[in-house]
């Protein structure tokens, strides 16, 4: 299943928003948006998530307009977007079963223990997300947002606040999934990271994709500062 | 819907605000109902004056003080936890993960408002048995037919009160808060007492049910009682309508 953008723009009011934006996610890849901080990859990720509508142009998730892609379509896709869909008086398990029930998973049990194992959220199963740290809470909506296997995954940042061993385990899920045929795209300020797992790599900067950076260039962080410099200057003449 | 009617219900039970609204609405009014035929029973003419019809110390004037009492706190109570179960999704930030969902947002807010009024009409029927519980303990003695009556139409009552604060939802969704919700429970206490001030109280379905309680049926029609229901039907399409347009966009 494939997830894209052609020539989409959303503005706002106060000037800012993406523009113009092409942008294909494939089964197989890991794609990689990096930006700074208000560059506009939320804003970009809800606009394909169906979130914010464009204003001009399109987005297209499995061939179909995603403002009218059918139930079975939207059952097949997973998503972190800025917080994550663990309500906190529930706990961990009951937040988990939730999320498989709303993306009509059938065997609801079975999908919440293989989640909590991928994500060793074994010892917090019982516990309110409330009282879980901001790392596990981050694990228990990753975990929700990946347990159904979906076949595009768009995460917003999901390395926030986890540790070593959560950032281990999220990328093994990502990179098992798109092994597995899954169209995968991820938001970070984490280069190094993203580096790990990214078959492209996209610059985002004041609402444009800028270019690409090569996941294996040595000194990625200093390529993207320079691609970024070079469109500011460009910007501002 | 299935999936959803389960969330909403997980998500209301496991809440502190289902909890402390259930409390709320069935035990405190049963409560201070019971502290005004106590009130009544002290023979303190100022009180009395204050109380009116109410210091029958009776189960007419028992279940009037409970009418009083559902229409304006009721109002609140039941207001307070619809617009919690809509504005929390935008408070917590929960409400990323109900788009791209195989699932409608209309869907979901459908479901919302069913699983309140499904709570709603339990917490009527557990205030009608509090309230009965409270006038037997106090020895206001055994029910008469119109005391029966009266108590049925206090269940009917709770249960429009909770129908009517409707348009909390709606403001919840478009406010995006708890307490615009709030906000708006509030006003429409304040429109139903200035529309009853006016002599339209009637025909307006903020303050129909009260009045249709309090007078045993007979200051409003049919006509007018049944002006709720398009009143709801409106307002719930209104939510409905809200989350399914609704754009993250502020």
């Amino acid at each position: 299943m494939t997830l894209s953008a052609h020539r989409a723009t959303r503005s706002f009011r106060n000037g800012s928003g993406v523009f113009d934006v092409d942008l294909q996610l494939h089964p197989g890849q890991v794609v990689a948006l990096v930006g700074l901080n208000g560059a506009g990859k939320s804003t970009l990720m809800r606009m394909l998530l169906g979130m914010l509508r464009p204003d001009r142009g399109e987005v297209r998730l499995a061939g179909c307009n995603v403002a009218l892609a059918p139930a079975s379509t939207w059952a097949r896709v997973g998503h972190l977007v800025e917080y994550p869909l663990a309500y906190p008086e529930l706990t961990v398990v009951r937040n988990l079963q939730l999320s498989a029930r709303m993306h009509r998973v059938s065997e609801v049990d079975a999908t919440v223990e293989a989640v909590i194992g991928e994500f060793a959220l074994e010892p917090y199963r019982q516990r309110r997300t409330r009282a879980l740290s901001l790392g596990n809470r981050q694990r228990v909506g990753l975990a929700a947002a990946l347990q159904h296997d979906p076949s595009v995954i768009v995460l917003d940042e999901p390395s926030n606040s986890l540790d070593p061993a959560g950032l281990i385990r999220l990328r093994e899920s990502l990179l098992r999934r798109s092994g597995g045929g899954a169209a995968v795209l991820v938001s970070s300020h984490h280069l190094d990271e993203v580096a790990r797992i990214a078959d492209r790599i996209v610059v985002i900067n004041a609402g444009r994709l800028i270019g690409d950076l090569d996941p294996g260039t040595p000194g990625i962080e200093r390529a993207f500062f320079e691609s970024v410099r070079i469109d500011d200057e460009r910007g501002a003449r | 819907m299935r999936p959803s009617l389960w969330a909403e219900a997980v998500k209301l039970a496991g809440s502190a605000v289902g909890r402390v609204g259930s409390v709320a609405v069935a035990v405190g009014i049963a409560v201070l109902s019971g502290a005004m035929l106590a009130a009544a029973a002290s023979g303190d003419p100022q009180l009395l004056a204050k109380l009116g019809p109410a210091a029958t110390q009776d189960w007419s004037g028992f279940l009037l003080a409970a009418a009083q009492i559902t229409s304006a706190g009721g109002l609140i109570g039941f207001g307070v936890v619809l617009s919690w179960i809509f504005g929390r999704e935008f408070g917590d930030g929960t409400i990323t993960g109900l788009f791209a969902l195989p699932v409608r947002r209309s869907t979901i807010a459908l479901a919302k408002l069913f699983v309140y009024a499904m709570w709603a009409t339990a917490m009527s029927l557990l205030l009608a048995a509090l309230l009965l519980l409270v006038g037997l303990v106090a020895g206001l003695g055994p029910l008469t037919a119109d005391s029966w009556t009266a108590l049925a139409r206090q269940t009917g009552l709770g249960i429009m009160t909770a129908a009517i604060a409707a348009p909390v939802a709606w403001a919840a969704t478009l406010g995006r808060s708890v307490l615009a919700g709030v906000s708006v429970a509030i006003g429409l206490v304040v429109l139903a007492q200035i529309s009853v001030l006016a002599g339209a109280g009637g025909w307006v379905p903020l303050a129909s049910p009260a009045l249709w309680a309090m007078s045993s049926g007979q200051a409003v029609t049919l006509l007018q009682i049944g002006l709720v229901l398009p009143y709801v039907g409106v307002f719930m399409l209104a939510t409905a309508w809200a989350w399914r347009a609704m754009q993250l966009d502020r």
